[in-house]
C-alpha cells in the first residue's frame, strides 16, 4: 500500500517536472542507434538514437495525462448518463438501460477499437475511444448509487413539481453520491490507463514517434535481444502504475480474520 | 495433371502442417502482404519473390555481364530502325495447366497487361510505346513499337511480364487470377491465402531452364511463404527456425544474427530508385523551390542512414541508386547544411520568429522498408528548422495511394526498383502514374523520351545524368538511402542467389542440406 | 445482463424466452451500431480502390453500383442485415477477398490460443483462489492472493513481452531453440485470465468460510476437509458462472494483444490491420461477430448461474 502511494507519487511528480529534468527532447536523435547507457544518457538511446530517459520522462506526462483525460470523459459521460437514468423518469431510465446494454455487449477494448476504426487512428481518437468505452460501466454504477440514495418518493415528487424540484433533488443527491463514487474514479483511471497503453501498443496512436509508454513498449520489440532495457523499462513502468492504482482503489482483501 | 496433384496433396499436407523442417520443404519469410499479387497488374516487389519462379520470361538478364540471354525465346532479332523485335520461341514449353506456350500466348499476355480496364500499375508502363503484337507463326512473335524503346528487353526479363497461361487469364480474369496463377516456371502456384501464406510446389515437368540458373529443375518439393510485416518478428523467426530464409532484417540485429552458428546474413544491393521522399510542388509551402531546398539541406541524410540502416546502406545521392546507372557526381545531392537551410527559409519568408506564421508540413510515408523510422528522423530534423510536422504512416499501398490522391501532403515516400533507368519515367513524366511531385516540365519529358529511345551508350548515360541534374536543381526529392536487402539464411539452405533486380531469388537453385 | 423487458409483466412468456428476446434485440442493436459507426465516417469506400489503381473510374461506378454504395444509407443498412443473415460478411476493400474467407483462415489460430488459455485459466484460477481463500498457512494464502492480484492487474502486453524476453534468455539467444509455439502465449494469457476467476473463488470462499452454516458444521467437528470445501464453494458457483462472460470479454482483448506480442496469425492481427488501413468491412464483421458471441456467452452464463443457485431463479 505504501509502495503504491510512493510509486504513484514519484510518477506524478516526474510527470509534472519532466521538462526540467532533461535538456534532450524526446523526439530528437542525440546519439547513435541503441547506444548503451553512459554519461549524459542514463538509459541509453533507443533504436533511433533518441534519449531514452527523456522519452520515459515525457512518457509519464503522456501516459498519465491521456489516461486522466479518458477517465474524465468516462466519468463525465457515464456519470451524467447514470444520473439521468436514475432521476429523469422511467422513459429516460429505459433508454439508458437499453443504450448501456448495447454498449456493454461489445467487449470494451473492441468497442474502443470500433470507435478508432470510425474516427481513424490517432491520439485524440484513442483517448475518446477509451473514454467512451469506460462510460457504460461507470454509468451503471452511478445509476445504482443514485437510485439507492433517492427513494421513489423523491423522484416522483420532483417529477410532479417539474424540473425545478428535479434540480433541487440533484443538489441533494450529489453530495451523498460523490463519496460512494469517488473511489471508483481510481478504478476508472486504472482501466483508462490500461486501455490507452494497450491501444497505443497495438499501433493505433497514429504518430509513430509519440513518447507514450505503450507505444514505446511496442517500438522496443525490434531490439528485444540487443537492448532489452527498451522493453523492460516501459513494461515495468506500466505494470507498477496499474498495480499501484488497483492497490489503492480496492479495499484490502488479503487480510484474514482470525480463525 | 489432376491425378498427380492428388498424390502430391498428402505430401503437401504433411509438409505444411508440421513445424518441423523437412528436407522437402522450405519456409521463406516475406515482409508485407501486398494488396494484390498479380505481377501483370500490381507493382509490389514482394510478389516477385515467389512468383519469379512461377513464371518464365522471354529473356533473362545475366547479373554478372548484364547481357540478355535466351529464356522462353531461344533467339531474337531487332529491326534496323529498332522498331520491331521478333522473338523465336522454344517449342517444348508447357504451362502448369498443360497448355502449350506459343506466340498466341505472348500476345494474350501482353493484351491482358495493356488492357486499360485492368489498370496495370507497372507492367504496362514497362512496355513503353508498344503498338502491336504480331503473331508471325505459332512460335514466332513480333513486337512493334511506335518509337525505339531501349528498356524493352529489360522489361521482358522481369516477372511483371512473365508468361501466364492465356486460358487461366481468360477463365479467372483480373482480380481473381491472382489466386489461381499458372505459369511455366520451375515452381507451380498452389495457393495464396491473403496475409497468411503462399505455397509453391515443384514443377516436375520443367525442362527449359535458362543458362543463368545453376540447376535444371527445382530441388525442393515445397516452398511456403509466410508474411512477417512486423519488423520485430523477423529476427526471432529466423532464430527459432520458423523460417529458413527471410529478407529485410533490421540493421540493428544483423551483427548479432550473423554471429550465431547456423545463421548467415547476405547483403544484396538492390538497383533502382533509393528510399526517398517526393515533394509536392503543387502545395504551399513546398511549392516554393527555396523551401524544398531548405528541407533537403536541413536533413542530415548520412546520420539518418547510419542510425536506421547501420553501416549497410550507402547514402543516396540522387534519383537513382549508384548500381543502376552511372551518374556523375556533379549531380549528387549536397551534404547536410543546416545554416544554409535556415537562410533559405528566411529568404522564402519563413523566419521562424515567434509571432510569425510557422511552417506547417505534412509528411506521409508507407509502413514498409523502415520508412516510418526515416520519417520520424526527417520530421525531427524539420522541426529543428522551425517547422511543425505531422507524420502519417500509411498502412499499406492502398492507404498510401489514397492519401496521395487526397493531395494533402508536402512530402510522400515512394520508390520503385529495377535495372533500367527508364523506371524514372512514371515518376517524372507529366502523365506518369507515380508523378506524385506534381512537377511537369517539357524538358523532363523530352529527356525521358530520349533516354527511352537511345540504346545503351554514353549518350544515354548523359541523358539520365542531365535528368538527375534537373531533379536536383528543382529539389524534387529527398533521397535517403540506396537499398541493401539484409537477408538472413539458415545454414541448412544452400545456393541462395538473387537476380539482377536484387529482390528476386533464384528458387530453383536452392538446396537443403539433410 | 439486466433484462430490458419489464420483469413484472404478466405475459405468459417464460423467463428464458424473454431473455433470449432481450439478447436478440441487443445483438441487433450492437450489429447496427457497428454498421452505422463505420459507414457514417468511412466516406466513399470505393475511392480507396480507385486510388489504389485497381479500378478505372468507369469500373468504380460499376463497383459502387454492384456493392450498393450508391443507394441511400438506410437501404444499404437493410441490405447489410439481409446479407448478414445469409452469412455474407462482405469483401475486403483492398483485396476483394470475402471477409468470411479471411476470418475462416485466421479463426483456428485464434481459437487454439483462446482455448488453451482457458484450459490453463480455470484450473490455475481455482487453485490460486482456493489456496488464497481456504489455505491453511497464511504465507501460502498471501502468496496465492498476490499472484491472483498481479494476474488481474498486470497488462498482458507487458507480461507477454517480458515472457518473450526471458524465454529468449533461457532458450539461449545463441542457440537455435525450437519455436516456443503455443505454450508461452497461452500461459501468459491463461495466467492473466485466471486472475478474475481466482479472485472470485477467493472472495467467495472467504465469505462463506465465516458463514453460520460452515461455522456450525465445524463446531460439530467436521474438519476443514474437502467435503466442507465443497459446501463452502457451492454458494459461490453462480458468481463464478457469470464470470464466464467476463472471461470471454477479457479473452477478446487479450488475444488481440498476445497475437501482436508473439506475432501469431489470427483475428487480432487482421482486426488491427483493418483499422490501420481503413478496411472497414473487416472491422465491422469482426466487432459485430464478437458482440454476438459475447452476448451468447452472457446468456449461457446467466442460465448456468440460474441453475446453480435456486435463489436466483425467480418467477419461472
Amino acid at each position: 500500500m505504501r509502495l503504491a502511494r510512493l510509486w504513484l507519487g514519484i510518477v506524478v511528480a516526474l510527470a509534472l517536472v519532466a521538462p526540467l529534468l532533461t535538456q534532450n527532447s524526446p523526439r530528437d536523435p542525440v546519439a547513435s542507434a541503441l547506444a548503451p547507457p553512459g554519461p549524459g544518457l542514463p538509459l541509453g538511446a533507443d533504436a533511433l538514437g533518441r534519449d531514452f530517459l527523456a522519452r520515459m520522462l515525457f512518457g509519464t506526462r503522456l501516459s498519465l495525462g491521456l489516461a486522466s483525460l479518458a477517465a474524465v470523459i468516462a466519468i463525465g459521460a457515464g456519470g451524467a448518463a447514470g444520473f439521468a437514468g436514475a432521476l429523469f423518469g422511467s422513459t429516460a431510465d429505459r433508454v439508458w438501460l437499453w443504450t448501456t446494454n448495447v454498449l456493454l455487449s461489445i467487449p470494451s477494448l473492441l468497442l474502443a477499437m470500433l470507435l478508432i476504426a470510425a474516427w481513424g487512428p490517432g491520439i485524440p481518437a484513442v483517448v475518446a475511444a477509451v473514454g467512451v468505452g469506460g462510460a457504460p460501466v461507470f454509468s451503471r454504477v452511478t445509476r445504482a448509487v443514485v437510485s439507492q440514495l433517492v427513494g421513489a418518493g423523491y423522484v416522483a415528487a420532483a417529477q410532479a413539481a417539474g424540473a425545478d424540484r428535479l434540480w433541487t433533488s440533484l443538489r441533494h443527491v450529489l453530495p451523498n453520491a460523490l463519496p460512494q463514487l469517488a473511489p471508483l474514479a481510481g478504478t476508472q483511471f486504472g482501466w483508462a490507463f490500461l486501455g490507452i497503453t494497450t491501444l497505443t501498443f497495438l499501433g493505433l496512436a497514429g504518430d509513430p514517434a509519440v513518447p507514450e509508454w505503450g507505444a514505446m513498449l511496442n517500438a522496443g520489440r525490434v531490439a528485444l535481444v540487443s537492448a532489452p532495457r527498451l522493453v523492460l523499462t516501459p513494461a515495468l513502468a506500466i505494470s507498477l502504475t496499474i498495480l499501484s492504482v488497483h492497490a489503492l482503489s480496492r479495499p484490502s482483501e488479503t487480510d484474514d480474520s482470525n480463525r | 495433371m489432376i491425378r498427380r496433384s492428388v498424390f502430391i496433396l498428402p505430401v503437401l499436407i504433411v509438409a505444411c502442417s508440421g513445424r518441423d523442417p523437412s528436407p522437402e520443404s522450405l519456409r521463406y519469410g516475406l515482409t508485407l502482404a501486398p494488396t494484390g499479387i498479380d505481377p501483370h497488374l500490381n507493382a509490389s516487389v514482394e510478389l516477385g519473390i515467389p512468383l519469379s519462379s512461377v513464371y518464365d520470361t522471354l529473356v533473362y538478364r545475366d547479373s554478372e555481364t548484364g547481357e540478355f540471354v535466351p529464356g522462353l525465346a531461344s533467339r531474337w532479332e531487332v529491326s534496323a530502325d529498332s522498331l520491331s523485335y521478333t522473338f523465336y520461341l522454344r517449342e517444348d514449353v508447357r504451362f502448369h495447366d498443360g497448355e502449350r506456350f506459343d506466340a498466341a500466348a505472348v500476345r494474350a499476355n501482353i493484351e491482358y497487361t495493356l488492357n486499360p480496364d485492368h489498370a496495370s500499375q507497372k507492367a504496362a508502363s514497362m512496355l513503353g510505346p508498344l503498338l502491336e503484337v504480331e503473331v508471325l507463326d505459332p512460335y514466332a512473335v513480333a513486337l512493334h513499337l511506335e518509337r525505339p524503346f531501349a528498356p524493352l528487353l529489360d522489361s521482358l526479363s522481369q516477372v511483371y511480364l512473365g508468361m501466364a497461361s492465356p486460358q487461366a487469364l481468360a477463365t479467372w480474369g483480373p482480380g481473381e487470377y491472382q489466386f489461381h496463377q499458372v505459369g511455366t516456371g520451375p515452381f507451380r502456384f498452389v495457393e495464396y491465402v491473403q496475409d497468411d501464406h503462399l505455397t509453391l510446389q515443384r514443377n516436375p515437368d520443367y525442362g527449359w531452364a535458362p543458362e543463368i540458373y545453376s540447376s535444371p529443375t527445382a530441388q525442393i518439393e515445397t516452398i511456403t511463404f509466410r508474411f512477417f510485416e512486423d519488423v520485430a518478428t523477423r529476427a526471432p523467426a529466423l532464430e527459432t527456425g520458423a523460417v529458413d530464409i527471410i529478407g529485410e532484417l533490421p540493421a540493428s540485429e544483423v551483427e548479432r544474427l550473423a554471429a550465431l552458428p547456423g545463421i548467415g546474413v547476405q547483403q544484396v544491393r538492390v538497383p533502382g530508385q533509393p528510399l526517398q521522399l517526393l515533394f509536392n510542388t503543387e502545395l504551399s509551402p513546398t511549392a516554393d523551390l527555396r523551401v524544398r531546398q531548405a528541407l533537403v539541406l536541413g536533413v542530415d541524410r548520412a546520420a539518418i542512414v547510419e542510425t536506421v540502416f547501420g553501416g549497410y546502406s550507402p547514402v543516396a545521392s540522387g534519383p537513382l541508386a549508384g548500381d543502376t546507372f552511372a551518374i556523375s557526381d556533379q549531380t549528387a545531392f549536397p551534404d547536410y547544411d543546416p545554416l544554409a537551410a535556415r537562410e533559405l527559409l528566411e529568404q522564402a519568408g519563413w523566419s521562424g520568429d515567434p509571432g510569425s506564421a510557422s511552417l506547417e508540413l505534412r509528411l506521409v510515408v508507407p509502413n514498409w522498408g523502415s520508412n516510418p523510422e526515416v520519417g520520424q528522423l526527417v520530421a525531427a530534423a524539420w522541426e529543428q528548422l522551425g517547422a511543425a510536422v505531422t507524420l502519417e504512416v500509411a498502412a499499406g499501398f492502398g492507404p498510401l495511394t489514397q492519401a496521395q490522391a487526397e493531395g494533402d501532403y508536402h512530402a510522400i515516400g515512394m520508390n520503385s526498383f529495377g535495372t533500367d533507368p527508364d523506371l524514372l519515367r512514371p515518376f517524372f513524366s507529366s502523365d506518369g502514374f507515380f508523378n506524385w511531385t506534381g512537377y511537369r516540365d517539357p524538358l523532363l519529358d523530352q529527356l525521358l523520351a530520349e533516354g527511352m529511345e537511345a540504346s545503351p551508350s554514353p549518350e544515354r548515360s548523359a541523358t539520365y545524368s542531365e535528368l538527375a541534374g534537373l531533379v536536383r536543381e528543382q529539389w524534387l526529392i529527398l533521397p535517403i538511402r540506396e537499398y541493401v536487402n539484409l537477408v538472413g539464411v539458415n545454414s541448412r539452405v544452400d545456393g541462395l542467389r538473387f537476380s539482377p533486380q536484387g529482390w528476386f531469388p533464384y528458387l530453383i537453385d536452392l538446396q537443403l542440406r539433410p | 445482463m439486466v433484462p430490458l423487458l419489464n420483469r413484472s409483466s404478466t405475459s405468459p412468456v417464460s423467463s428464458t424466452t424473454r431473455r433470449l428476446l432481450d439478447g436478440l434485440l441487443t445483438a441487433w442493436a450492437a450489429v447496427s451500431l457497428t454498421f452505422f459507426a463505420l459507414r457514417l465516417s468511412a466516406g466513399d469506400p470505393v475511392a480507396a480502390l480507385l486510388s489504389n489503381g485497381l479500378t478505372t473510374s468507369q469500373q468504380a461506378e460499376q463497383l459502387r453500383h454492384r456493392l450498393g454504395y450508391d443507394l441511400p444509407l438506410l437501404q444499404q443498412y437493410v441490405h447489410y442485415l439481409g446479407r448478414l443473415a445469409r452469412g455474407d460478411l462482405g469483401v475486403s476493400l483492398y483485396s476483394g477477398q470475402p471477409v468470411t474467407e479471411l476470418i475462416g483462415s485466421a479463426l483456428p489460430s485464434t481459437l487454439r490460443l483462446a482455448g488453451s488459455s482457458l484450459l490453463i485459466a480455470f484450473p490455475l484460477g481455482a487453485v490460486l483462489g482456493g489456496v488464497a481463500g481456504w489455505g491453511s498457512r497464511p504465507v501460502l494464502r498471501r502468496l496465492a492472493g498476490t499472484l491472483a492480484s498481479l494476474a488481474t492487474s498486470l497488462p498482458v502486453a507487458a507480461t507477454g513481452v517480458i515472457g518473450l524476453l526471458f524465454m529468449g534468455r533461457l532458450g539461449g539467444a545463441d542457440s537455435l531453440a525450437p519455436q516456443p509455439g503455443l505454450w508461452l502465449p497461452a500461459t501468459v494469457l491463461g495466467w492473466a485470465a485466471a486472475g478474475p476467476f481466482a479472485r472470485a473463488v477467493q472472495a467467495g470462499l472467504q465469505s462463506t468460510r465465516r458463514s453460520p452454516f460452515i461455522l456450525a458444521a465445524r463446531a460439530r467437528g467436521l474438519r476443514q476437509n474437502g467435503r466442507l470445501l465443497w459446501h463452502a464453494v457451492r454458494p459461490t458457483l453462480p458468481a463464478i458462472a457469470s464470470l464466464l462472460a467476463v472471461e470471454v470479454a477479457f479473452l477478446f482483448a487479450g488475444t488481440v494483444v498476445i497475437e501482436t506480442v508473439f506475432s501469431r496469425p489470427g483475428l487480432g492481427r487482421i482486426l488491427v490491420r483493418s483499422i490501420l488501413q481503413g478496411d472497414f468491412p473487416i472491422a465491422q464483421a469482426l466487432v459485430g461477430m464478437s458482440a454476438l458471441f459475447y452476448l451468447a456467452t452472457q446468456v449461457v452464463a446467466d442460465s448456468l448461474a440460474r441453475s446453480a443457485d435456486p435463489r436466483l431463479r425467480g418467477p419461472a
